[in-house]
């Protein structure tokens, strides 16, 4: 977990980090992996679970950050949580190529749109929410910490966590959907409704 | 469809696990800038972001990031082990031997080319020399070596103004240390050094330039010498060439 709560706990340095690497500056790459390197990889590795792709992956996600670090917001922009929704998207992406998926409806590159990303740092910042998120994943009932996991780890969608789990779809609707609102509690954010 | 109905759907949209016309709808908010499905979407991200954090702990190896570095030119790709770096040090001995051969083998090359060139150009000077006396309106020619059974045979011409040329064939190989000279022998005088050469394969052409008297001329004579060459010839003509004063 620490790895992940580093990354989103950055210093206040990140802004002009993120200027730097606009300016194509190398050494501050550098830095940028120092800060999220252990993370990203942590999280790629959780996704595809062999040491060798995971260490492919990640350098790609940072060439992908470098070559589009003009999309991010120097000012607002929060460089950790995209640099990581890049890293899972490169893994998931990897995991449905290898194992023969189709690719689902969504464009996984969407997921990585930048602006997504603005002034996300700060709110993240204002609570203790990665640990609370941990926490809360950590007391969700199996059922829905298993859907959770096959989400965000494994990239199913609900229809083929369906077939999986042997449920029927609306169950496994529901579990998302619960889990998801338990995380949202711990996170003190209220849930769409 | 409007961001009410789509509000459900952010989390799954984030998550990639959005099924049915939702997404298509989601994305078509975003593109222009809908900031309710922006502030929802980028709500759901945070949450989705989070979930990261159950992945376990995991280092990297420390290839990695010069790796990436490396990529992007800050660094060089990963250090090599000791024997690697010490045969990689061997290779490089081994090419600069080789470089340095050839670049000997090349020098050497090169010496040989100047020389042949040198030498070529010499011969193009001495043929056109050759050239300039045979085409000349007040050359004189005189031949040799006709009457015995397997002399040195050719011909001598003489421009006032160009000098001497010597053509002929069937000369001996001259003993080691030797070299033919030429004379031009005056009419009542004694013989004037007119050049050394050697024969290539029995054949000579010799050009002596500079003004030469062809009508106080008796005679063009080549004696065998030694290499540093003589004052006066040494030992008998191997050629004659006497002149009949008659301009061509």
């Amino acid at each position: 977990m620490l790895p992940i709560i580093l990354a989103i706990y950055a210093g206040p340095e990140e802004q002009a980090l993120i200027a730097r690497l606009q300016h194509r500056d190398p050494q501050a790459l550098a830095e940028l992996y120092d800060s999220y390197g252990r993370a990203a990889y942590a999280l790629v590795l959780r996704v595809v679970r062999d040491r060798a792709i995971a260490e492919d992956l990640v350098q790609e996600t940072f060439l992908r950050v470098w070559n589009r670090i003009h999309l991010i917001d120097s000012g607002k922009g929060a460089i950790g949580p995209w640099l990581l929704a890049i890293a899972r998207n490169r893994a998931i992406d990897y995991l449905r190529s290898s194992a023969g998926r189709e690719r689902n409806r969504i464009e996984l590159s969407e997921i990585e749109h930048a602006p997504l990303y603005r002034e996300m740092e700060a709110e993240i910042l204002i609570s203790d929410q990665a640990r609370r998120v941990k926490a809360a994943m950590d007391r969700l009932a199996p059922n829905y910490r298993t859907v959770m996991e096959l989400a965000y780890f494994e990239g199913l969608s609900q229809t083929e966590m369906s077939i999986k789990l042997g449920q029927p779809l609306g169950t496994i609707k529901t579990w998302v959907r619960t889990a998801l609102q338990s995380l949202r509690d711990e996170l003190g954010v209220a849930v769409p409704s | 469809m409007n961001c009410d109905e789509l509000r459900d759907h952010y989390d799954l949209y984030a998550l990639d696990i959005a099924e049915g016309p939702e997404p298509g709808e989601i994305r078509a908010h975003l593109q222009r800038g809908c900031e309710v499905c922006m502030a929802g979407m980028k709500r759901s991200l945070e949450t989705v972001t989070l979930i990261g954090a159950g992945a376990p702990w995991a280092e990297p190896s420390s290839q990695l990031r010069r790796r990436i570095l490396a990529s992007v030119g800050l660094e060089q790709p990963a250090g090599l082990p000791w024997w690697a770096a010490a045969l990689a040090v061997a290779a490089l001995g081994v090419v600069a031997l080789y470089l340095a051969a050839g670049s000997k083998q090349y020098e050497q090359t090169a010496a040989r080319l100047r020389t042949e060139v040198r030498e070529q150009t010499a011969q193009i000077a001495g043929l056109t020399e050759a050239f300039a006396i045979l085409s000349g309106p007040n050359t004189t020619e005189a031949s040799f070596g006709g009457a015995q059974p397997r002399p040195p045979q050719g011909k001598v011409f003489l421009n006032p103004a160009r000098g001497v040329l010597l053509i002929a064939s069937n000369l001996p190989r001259t003993p080691a240390h030797k070299i033919y000279e030429m004379w031009i022998i005056p009419k009542g005088a004694k013989p004037v050094p007119a050049g050394l050469f050697q024969s290539q394969e029995g054949r000579a052409m010799h050009v002596q330039s500079g003004a030469v008297d062809v009508a106080s001329t008796a005679a063009v004579a080549v004696t065998v010498e030694n290499e540093a060459g003589a004052g006066q010839p040494t030992t008998q003509p191997v050629i004659v060439a006497a002149l009949p004063v008659a301009p061509r």
